[in-house]
């Protein structure tokens, strides 16, 4: 049994709307993130899914840069939200509201 | 598979283009020998790094922009497609150019005032600068996504640079999450528009699906016979995620909180360079890949265009503090700018020109004001009130000059800069036939004028509430005013003679 290419799609389609959904709803930062990487990988799925049924390669070299520039994000974003929560005792969004007043 | 790999390969290896971008390499050399040179240098010596940088970006721009580097002659393709060099391009890479050396000038000023690491900021900086210059020029999506992710990863940290301050982190932190988002729905519109034009059943499929070329040839040809959905999807997607990064409605929720949050050098780069970014991706895009999409973008476009400058304009009235303030007359701006680029795609070509005039009126005008409110920033730079400003011109006669000059560029009064490049673009309108937006546009100047003009009182008219008090901080040196004084004078010359500038042909 082969697992056709709208079957990918629709995965990789469900995967990036329950990240989406995740990052509006969900309060605390690191699982914000925790979403936000669910949406890139949920792209790298699509991504190397064409790339196998359209027989090209630059599907493939793509997801690479995209795992690479994930990872620098990470990278950054942690540094902030611990500097952050040296400031201020909390890592929740709904309670990070000092601008915007 | 093989020969296709080996085929795509090929290309970079074939010939020396290197010297394409040159310019990019430069900066990039420079920023690497800034840390190197923090290491080597002796404490004592710190104080040289702010100057190399800064001169160093001079040299650059005199090399590469003027006849001894020759770059701004060549146009064409490089490396086997990722890079294309138009007019366009060539007249942005010395604009970025110019607002990085400006935006480390304004940096040297805010760094004196914090204790915080020095180096890095102009290090990132020029990272920017040199990762934007490639964006404006990238003809393929794995490019623009590379390039569009080195600047905006080194935003986050800008953003978040003041490490002492909870309002920097938190402008950090905003930035960042909204930011991702933005990537990740942008890079999921391409990943479908890669998926449907590389797909082998479709007329004019190519198998280099990511190039820019290729994908208007693929997209041409399916609206041709009836259009797809997917292509779509992805294309809204696409201009959805630029939408975020210029900060137009209804993504621009980001922009008070992280304008506030940065530092005011910070600020100033993210209101003039990164927008400015973005503008031109999006004429790449609308007049590329996406030019036989034009039906369903128009409408798109328009109707987010009004929404932007009703949208700033009326939500900058009440603001008192200054940072905010900037950030919503940019979403403005931004309106004013979408205008541009729906009548390029309504067939008004050289509305590309009056965009690009604009944006270097903005930068000339912007730049002046973050400059003179960086120098009047005290420790707590994420709150600069309007009452601040109280009598200002009795304590900084010159500075309340300027300020005044660059809010009235700003605003559009003639005979300043920001007046002519809102003619060009309003007259462009009008040969597009967008009577609609122009009307919108001209309520949008009328309000700004408010806001802006009530700074400018504060400035001149406003009740001190105490006793006016010789303040040591917020001394300007003599080049703070040299420089000033010559983005104000650039603001009227451009205002008084339109030629100067050689952009609209």
């Amino acid at each position: 049994m082969t697992v056709g290419l709208n079957a990918f799609i629709l995965v990789a389609a469900l995967l990036f709307a329950i990240g989406m959904v995740g990052v509006i709803l969900r309060k605390n930062t690191l699982v914000i993130y925790m979403s936000l990487e669910l949406m890139l990988n949920a792209i790298n799925l699509a991504l190397v899914a064409f790339s196998r049924y359209n027989n090209t390669m630059d599907g493939n070299l793509f997801v690479f840069f995209i795992i690479t520039v994930a990872a620098a994000e990470v990278a950054v974003g942690l540094a902030i939200v611990v500097a952050l929560y040296r400031r201020r005792q909390t890592v929740m969004v709904d309670q990070l509201n000092a601008l915007s007043r | 598979m093989n020969e296709l790999l080996a085929e795509f390969l090929r290309g970079y290896t074939a010939t020396n283009e290197w010297s394409a971008i040159m310019p990019e390499i430069m900066l990039a050399l420079l920023a690497l020998g800034l840390l190197v040179s923090e290491m080597f240098l002796p404490k004592a010596q710190h104080h040289l790094i702010p100057r190399i940088a800064i001169w160093g970006q001079v040299l650059i721009g005199v090399y590469a922009f003027s006849c001894i580097g020759g770059c701004l002659t060549s146009s064409g393709s490089f490396f086997s497609g990722m890079i294309l060099q138009t007019d366009v391009s060539q007249m942005m890479r010395p604009f970025f150019l110019l607002s990085s050396i400006l935006v480390c000038y304004l940096g040297r000023i805010y760094l004196s005032q914090q204790s915080l690491a020095k180096t890095e900021f102009y290090h990132l900086v020029l990272i920017i600068s040199a990762a934007m210059m490639l964006l404006v020029q990238s003809s393929n999506f794995v490019m623009l996504f590379v390039a569009l992710e080195t600047v905006t990863v080194a935003f986050y940290v800008l953003v978040g640079y003041c490490r002492t301050s909870p309002f920097s982190l938190e402008g950090g932190l905003k930035y960042l999450i909204l930011g991702s988002l933005s990537s990740a729905i942008l890079l999921f519109g391409i990943v479908l528009l890669y998926g449907v034009a590389g797909n082998p059943q479709l007329p004019g499929a190519s198998p280099d699906s990511l190039n820019f070329q290729s994908l208007q040839a693929f997209i041409a040809l399916n609206q041709f016979t009836g259009g797809n959905l997917l292509v779509n999807v992805g294309a809204i997607l696409v201009v959805a995620g630029i939408c975020f990064k210029i900060g137009a409605v209804p993504f621009q929720i980001w922009v008070p909180d992280v304008y506030q949050g940065a530092p005011t050098p910070v600020t100033a780069f993210l209101a003039v360079a990164s927008k400015a970014a973005g503008f031109i991706v999006l004429l790449v895009l609308v007049q590329g890949p996406f030019l036989a999409l034009n039906e369903l973008l128009v409408p798109v476009l328009s109707f987010i265009a009004a929404a932007t400058i009703l949208f700033g304009n009326i939500a900058a009235v009440t603001q008192r503090n200054l940072k905010r303030l900037m950030g919503l007359s940019g979403i403005a701006h931004a309106g004013y700018l979408l205008i541009g680029v729906v009548a390029v795609m309504r067939g008004v070509e050289w509305a590309v020109y009056a965009v690009i005039f604009y944006l270097v009126t903005y930068l000339l005008a912007s730049f002046a004001v973050f400059g003179v409110m960086a120098i009047t920033a005290k420790a707590d730079d994420a709150n600069q009130q309007l009452d601040d400003y109280a009598n200002y011109s009795r304590k900084q006669p010159f500075l309340s000059g300027v300020l005044t000059l660059g809010l009235g560029s700003l605003a559009g009064i003639p005979p300043l800069g920001g007046f002519i490049a809102k003619l060009f673009l309003f007259v462009a309108a009008y040969q597009a036939g967008l009577y609609g937006l122009i009307a919108i546009a001209i309520l949008g100047v009328v309000i700004s004028i408010y806001y802006y003009f009530g700074w400018i009182r504060e400035c001149y008219f406003g009740v001190p509430t105490s006793e006016i008090v010789e303040d040591t901080c917020g001394q300007s040196t003599v080049a703070d005013r040299t420089l000033l004084g010559a983005l104000v004078a650039g603001t009227v010359l451009v205002g008084v003679l339109p030629a100067v500038l050689p952009i609209i042909p």
